[in-house]
């Protein structure tokens, strides 16, 4: 029950995860009084990609071609560090953390290797500001994730989640929210929305993510687009698993697991809300004043960090 | 019978050096000094695995037939050096056969008689057991570093930069021999089982004066800020198999001369002593890798990557120390692992990048980035090699860099277990953000050298290399795959070698931990992979790249690397600080003008705030004492005179 529980939650993590993207689409449409799309949209889209006709520029070597597979494949490994419906997930060890965001730190690597291999501007330009993104993106995602490791007193995601649960949420607060609100910045940066990026642009120029995968079509857009989905999807788990794991469930029971599937998903929901109305009520910001938004989440990280030291253990 | 096969090792890389003298280049019998060299340090490769491996330790000792104390004994911490030097020496050998073909005559047998002594010189101060062969080993390898240095030329600007190299390294040997000096009236010979005798005796203040000098001396040769000053300088000019050799085993002579005195020799640290180490260590990561970041020029960029590296490693020892202050044995020893382990990928990786790097100078007689591009369907053999360099050396998993970087994380973690609690963890994100920048940095060198297309004539028409080139660089680039997915095979024997040096420790769980979960995830991708291009078609139809529906797509168009660096380069910009000069004529014609020129220099702010003032100290001080040189022999009289009334009287009231 316990394996099968663990196999289950990487399956929702991965096939729900173009569903959390329609569901934010529709959230964004309702409260921008448009009708939107249904919310299978997504599986649709990866259904029609998959079946077309992959084109390829003529400079574009192996690593174009491989990034996808091995973006999509990392991301599917990663998802096996998360705890969704029970505090255990698939793998887990002390120290995991580390090993989870450096698989994602992977999918960027190869995918802005592959912007580069197109030879156009675009995909360097994606390249480029990713570049300037992640690397003011990673430093507060590490230190928010240390700051939990430290009041849990273990560095896996697993047993985080498990720790918080037998906690009293006032008493461990003061770091909660502040490596909440970093982990916030950091994962809307990490996932390319609104204010930082726009996924759903049009304009080169604007782009960051979509000038990146900008030469890619077919197939390989869809696991790209699949893997994009599944890594926000992993974000918003990663905030639920650190920061609300309250529902989980304890026993390994079919109904007790059905219980906590619903806990998630109406969490899920409440962050895909939030997502939604700042997207419809913020402005992206312009490129150099990214940086100081990013360095915002650094304070609030730094600020975590050292809170617990005066947090009650 | 070991002990023999030692000196067999170290008499065999002495006659490569007589037989490079009998043989020219292009003549029969050319391949015999690389064969021989090759042959060589497999021997001493052979010799270090087994010290390290087993612990079987090889004592040599000379002293009783020369008026000097000289000897070598090679411990888990000497042969695990020495394993690095021969492990980096044979890859180097191997690629120089054919990287030497374009030297003249002359070049090239001072070339094969320099390189076998380099490695001697490196092998000996990492086996010494007395201060005589460790000075004799440390100075010759800054001597014949140098001289390999000037094969390739030796014009105004190298001239220079060799001289900057000498003056700092002999600055680092007097602190180094001040170091070793110090233990002299409490140890009774200078040989290092006498040192480790009389270090507990010795008081606290020269302990920490000896510490200090150590820190100094050996952080001068690793290339710590600010003392990095000579290193971008030195190793972006010496030919590229020499570059690789003292960028990946050079520098870590030093991490062994500092672990060496510092665990070994002196012991019992105090905790300042380690935060003092773990400061320097992250600002040399994180400087060295935001310079690194800014470079165009393939070595020079690789040089300052380097920088960074020793901080990670500096990083690790400092912990170390920390922990060892605190009485933590066994967090000590992860961290000491974790900056062994890093020592030696480093060199893994850092030799590959540079070897890589005389490749690409060899193919296409360039080495600046902004002319390459799309290498590696040119140069399938290196850049398929070159990508697994990149990647591990940007921390990766499944690669040696991510679990070194892995075992600092943990390390700094554990650090919450002392007071102030978030002191330590808090320079996770230090290490973060240096691993990142690593990242960013070495997708623009990938991607702005191999990928896309090429940005001149030289790197179109980029000759393929010679077979042996492939093989060096691709047994480097398996030797990283390996390690980071089963990194167990060097984690068991370097936890018996950590043990050693920390006294009292029990096996870190984290080495359990690392070496069951990295093949478990290495076979997690594998499927998943295969998963992956299941669904995906590997076909696809060639089109031209998108250009907004326009045609005329040229090479110029693509992102330089000095584009690519652009918006990281403005948002620290306070660490560039660079003197733009922007000429537009004629004045105040904003449109249309006939010429624009634009300069942008960086001089790093510790050449203007650091160096500049010293020297100008220094040769002021100069001109001052050039007074008392008269030149009339009387004066002189008088001045000795002087000295020896002056010295009488200091030993009459002393």
């Amino acid at each position: 029950m316990n394996l099968l529980a663990n196999v289950i939650q990487v399956l929702i993590l991965v096939l729900a995860a173009p569903l959390l993207r329609g569901f934010i689409a529709r959230l964004k449409a309702i409260i921008q009084r448009r009708r939107g799309a249904s919310i299978w949209r997504p599986y649709a889209d990866l259904w029609k990609l998959f079946h077309k006709e992959d084109l390829v520029p003529k400079t574009a070597t192996a690593v174009f071609r491989g990034a996808p597979a091995i973006g999509f494949a990392v991301t599917l490994v990663a998802t096996a560090f998360l705890p969704l419906l029970h505090s255990n997930a698939l793998v887990q060890l002390d120290g995991d953390i580390f090993l989870f965001v450096y698989l994602l730190v992977i999918v960027r690597f190869v995918m802005s290797l592959a912007a580069l291999d197109g030879g156009s501007a675009f995909g360097g330009m994606g390249s480029s500001r990713e570049a300037l993104v992640a690397t003011l993106a990673e430093a507060p995602l590490f230190l928010v994730l240390t700051a939990v490791a430290i009041l849990a007193k273990t560095s896996s995601l697993s047993q985080m989640a498990q720790w918080t649960t037998t906690q009293n949420f006032f008493d461990i607060s003061t770091v909660h929210i502040l490596a909440f609100a970093a982990l916030v910045i950091v994962a809307i940066a990490e996932t390319g929305r609104i204010p930082v990026d726009n996924p759903t642009t049009h304009l080169e120029l604007t782009m960051i993510h979509e000038a990146m995968v900008l030469e890619y079509s077919g197939p390989s857009l869809a696991l790209i687009e699949w893997s994009q989905a599944i890594k926000l999807h992993v974000m918003g788990a990663l905030m639920v698993a650190l920061f609300a794991p309250w529902g989980m469930s304890a026993v390994d029971t079919a109904g007790g697991l059905l219980v906590a599937l619903g806990v998630y998903a109406l969490k899920l929901l409440g962050l895909a809300i939030g997502l939604s109305i700042v997207e419809s009520s913020v402005a992206k910001l312009r490129m150099y004043v990214v940086p100081d938004f990013l360095r915002v989440a650094s304070a609030l990280a730094i600020l975590a960090v050292i809170f617990t030291a005066i947090t009650k253990r | 019978m070991i002990e023999l096969l030692f000196v067999v090792f170290l008499a065999a890389l002495l006659f490569s050096t007589i037989a490079a003298w009998f043989v020219a280049p292009n003549a029969p019998g050319h391949r015999i000094p690389p064969l021989f060299l090759l042959v060589s340090v497999l021997l001493g490769l052979a010799i270090a695995g087994k010290c390290f491996l087993t612990g079987s330790t090889i004592y040599l000792d000379f002293s009783s037939h020369l008026p000097f104390a000289f000897g070598f004994t090679v411990d888990r911490l000497s042969g695990f050096f020495l394993m690095l030097i021969c492990g980096l020496a044979a890859p180097v050998a191997l690629f120089s056969s054919n990287y030497s073909d374009h030297y003249s005559k002359a070049a090239w047998k001072w070339y094969w008689s320099l390189v076998p002594l380099f490695i001697l010189s490196m092998a000996m101060v990492v086996a010494a057991s007395t201060v005589f062969a460790f000075m004799l080993g440390w100075e010759l390898m800054t001597l014949l570093s140098a001289g390999l240095i000037l094969i390739e030329g030796d014009s105004e600007e190298r001239r220079r930069s060799v001289f900057i190299y000498l003056v700092m390294m002999h600055a680092g040997a007097a602190a180094v021999f001040a170091t070793f000096l110090l233990f002299l009236p409490h140890a009774e010979a200078l040989t290092f089982s006498a040192m480790r005798v009389a270090a507990s005796g010795l008081p606290n203040s020269l302990r920490t004066v000896i510490f200090l000098l150590s820190f100094i001396g050996f952080g001068m040769k690793a290339g710590i800020v600010p003392l990095h000053f000579w290193l971008p300088k030195a190793h972006a000019i010496a030919p590229s198999p020499v570059s690789a050799l003292m960028s990946a085993v050079m520098l870590k002579t030093a991490v062994y001369g500092f672990i060496r005195l510092a665990f070994d020799l002196l012991g019992n640290p105090q905790p300042w002593w380690g935060y003092l180490v773990l400061c320097a260590g992250i600002a040399t990561a994180v400087l060295g890798i935001l310079y690194a970041l800014a470079e165009n020029t393939l070595k020079r960029l690789l040089a300052y990557s380097s920088i960074e590296n020793i901080g990670l490693i500096y990083i690790a020892l400092g912990v170390a120390l920390v922990f060892q202050a605190h009485s933590l044995p066994t967090l000590a020893a992860l961290a000491l692992i974790a900056a062994l382990f890093h020592a030696l990928n480093h060199a893994l990786f850092k030799g590959l990048l540079f070897l890589g790097s005389g490749a690409i100078y060899r193919s296409t007689s360039t080495l600046n980035i902004e002319e390459l591009g799309g290498l590696l369907s040119r140069l399938p053999g290196i850049g398929i090699s070159f990508l697994i360099g990149c990647a591990a050396i940007s921390g990766l998993p499944l690669l040696n860099g991510f679990v070194s970087e892995w075992l600092i994380f943990k390390s700094l973690l554990h650090g919450s277990a002392l007071e102030p609690a978030p002191a330590l963890p808090l320079l996770i994100g230090a290490v973060a953000l240096a691993s990142t920048l690593a990242g960013a940095c070495f997708v623009k060198v990938y991607g702005v050298t191999f990928l896309g297309r090429p940005r001149s004539a030289a790197a179109n028409d980029a000759k393929s290399v010679p077979q042996n080139m492939d093989l060096s660089l691709f047994a480097m680039a398996v030797a990283c795959l390996v390690l980071g997915i089963d990194p167990g095979l060097l984690l068991r024997p370097l936890y018996s070698l950590a043990a050693l040096l920390v006294a009292n420790a029990t096996p870190p769980p984290e080495l359990a931990v690392i070496s069951r979960t990295m093949p478990l995830v290495a076979a997690a991708v594998g499927v998943s992979l295969v998963l992956a291009l299941r669904l995906m078609k590997w076909g696809g139809r060639r089109v031209d790249t998108w250009a907004c529906g326009l045609p005329g797509l040229t090479e110029r168009m693509q992102y330089t690397g000095t584009s690519f660096s652009k918006p990281l380069r403005s948002v620290f910009n306070a660490v560039y600080k660079p003197a733009r000069k922007l000429d537009v004529e004629p004045v105040g014609e904003s449109y249309f003008p006939a010429s624009i020129t634009y300069q942008s220099v960086r001089t790093t702010s510790f050449e203007k705030t650091l160096y500049r003032p010293a020297v100008d100290f220094v040769v002021a001080a100069a001109r001052q004492l050039r007074r008392l040189h008269t030149g009339n022999i009387q004066v002189y009289l008088l001045y000795i005179f002087l000295m020896i009334v002056s010295l009488l009287l200091v030993l009459r009231f002393l």
